[in-house]
């Protein structure tokens, strides 16, 4: 094996040109498996740079995904703001309609257990507020102010079964008495049956006590019964505010002040 | 039989695998000398004829596909085999440590018989490759053939307790 060995590498050295059979053989041979490792080898590197790729691919998705929710927390953000905007908008509307001085206020809690409908709202005694205040969204009224603390105060629902509000029907101008009626809304009393009160009839305040001013709307009559023992209609009225989605209200502080009347007054 | 009918394909399929190995891992750079690895295990642990076969047929390969002078190689893996063989029957080739220093100065002799040839034979300068190089190389190999002999050695159990 030695001298074989030896006679190759004197062989080699000797006339060794890269040409030799011994090598063309080999060359031969290894030309396919060349191939075939080179094939492997390129199969491995693909796969290993889509994995990476995949790997890269992955980690852009988390980032893109978190992109993604940070983004639609900034909508919602947004589109809270814009809402809040249109629901002020709407409220401002009606203070400058309204003869009445207002102060806006934000629902911040709300109590609909099955005796008290009530809301909590964030301005109180430090702001001005006194009990009995009316409380007004869009459209009109909503209920009275209850029990008020420094920051805070309670609004008694006009559904609220311990709520009455002296009222009129418009079309007729009958005054009657609304009572809160829990989830069925409120209802009328002291109606004379004789009187002409009909479905989709619009329901004010009617200003004789001293607590609502006259004229602010209240609800509208869905449903009148005649067929009753009693003296009086049973009129059940639907509210015209949405209670369920109230988030900014405004209280009824007092008439606007009118210089022209003040400076009358004062001569 | 099948022994020998085999060898020349698998020595092919090593060197080839050898340097397509040493491309990806090194860039070329360095050699992976994987082929004088498994000559080593051969001079401990195959009887005389088998293991010479290996060891020529081997550089064999090595010189016909790497470019280096024919029979180079095989001259070179023929006496590491006999230097291995006649050397296994003094150290336990249980002991990695030894199997370790041992490949490193076969590699190392390999080495320098290769820097010594170039330089008297073709005035090949290869003295500024040898620590850029050759000791990368032979300490590759040094610690290569430790995982080597321990991966066959777990394979040999294997195989045994089957």
């Amino acid at each position: 094996m030695i001298l074989a060995a030896l006679s190759l590498f004197s062989y080699g050295l000797k006339y060794d040109a890269g040409q030799s059979l011994l090598q063309r053989l080999a060359m031969g041979a290894a030309a396919p498996v060349q191939k075939l490792v080179t094939l492997c080898v390129e199969s491995v590197e693909n796969a290993w740079t889509r994995y990476v790729r995949l790997v890269g691919l992955e980690e852009e998705n988390r980032k893109l995904r978190g992109a993604i929710g940070e983004l639609e927390a900034q909508l919602t953000l947004y589109r809270q703001g814009y809402l809040e905007a249109q629901r002020l908008q709407a409220l401002l509307s009606m203070e400058e309609r309204e003869p009445y001085r207002f102060l806006a206020a934000r629902v911040i809690g709300r109590e609909q257990a099955a005796l008290s409908k009530t809301l909590w709202i964030d301005k109180g005694q430090a702001h001005g507020l006194k009990p009995g205040m009316p409380v007004m969204a869009l459209p009109g009224l909503i209920g009275r102010l209850t029990n008020v603390s420094w920051h805070s105060a309670r609004v008694q629902l006009l559904i609220d079964e311990g709520s009455s509000v002296d009222v009129l029907v418009e079309r007729t101008r009958q005054q009657g008495m609304l009572r809160g009626a829990g989830s069925r809304g409120c209802v009328v009393r002291y109606i004379s049956k004789i009187q002409d009160v009909r479905e989709g009839d619009v329901i004010l305040t009617s200003g004789l006590s001293n607590i609502f001013p006259k004229g602010l709307l209240v609800g509208k009559v869905v449903h009148t019964d005649r067929a009753d023992a009693g003296m009086f209609l049973n009129i059940r009225v639907a509210p015209f505010a949405d209670f369920t989605s109230l988030e900014e209200v405004l209280v009824l502080a007092g008439e606007k002040k009118d210089p022209f009347r003040e400076r009358k007054a004062a001569r | 039989m099948m022994y020998y009918v085999l060898l020349p394909f698998l020595a092919v399929l090593l060197v080839v695998a050898q340097s397509k190995l040493a491309e990806i891992l090194f860039s070329g750079l360095v050699t992976l000398e994987l082929s004088l690895i498994v000559v080593i295990y051969a001079g401990f642990r195959l009887d005389l004829w088998k293991g010479a076969a290996l060891s020529f047929v081997v550089g064999l390969a090595m010189d016909c596909l790497s470019g280096s002078v024919l029979g180079l190689f095989t001259l070179l893996y023929v006496f590491i085999f006999l230097f291995a063989w006649v050397v296994s029957s003094h150290i336990d080739s249980e002991r990695l440590y030894l199997i370790a220093g041992f490949s490193l100065i076969c590699s190392l002799a390999e080495s320098l018989v290769l820097v010594l040839l170039y330089q008297w034979v073709f005035a090949f300068d290869m003295v500024d490759k040898i620590l850029t190089v050759l000791v990368p190389q032979t300490l590759l190999v040094s610690v290569l053939s430790a995982c080597f002999f321990y991966a066959m050695r777990t394979v040999e159990r294997l195989l045994t307790y089957e």
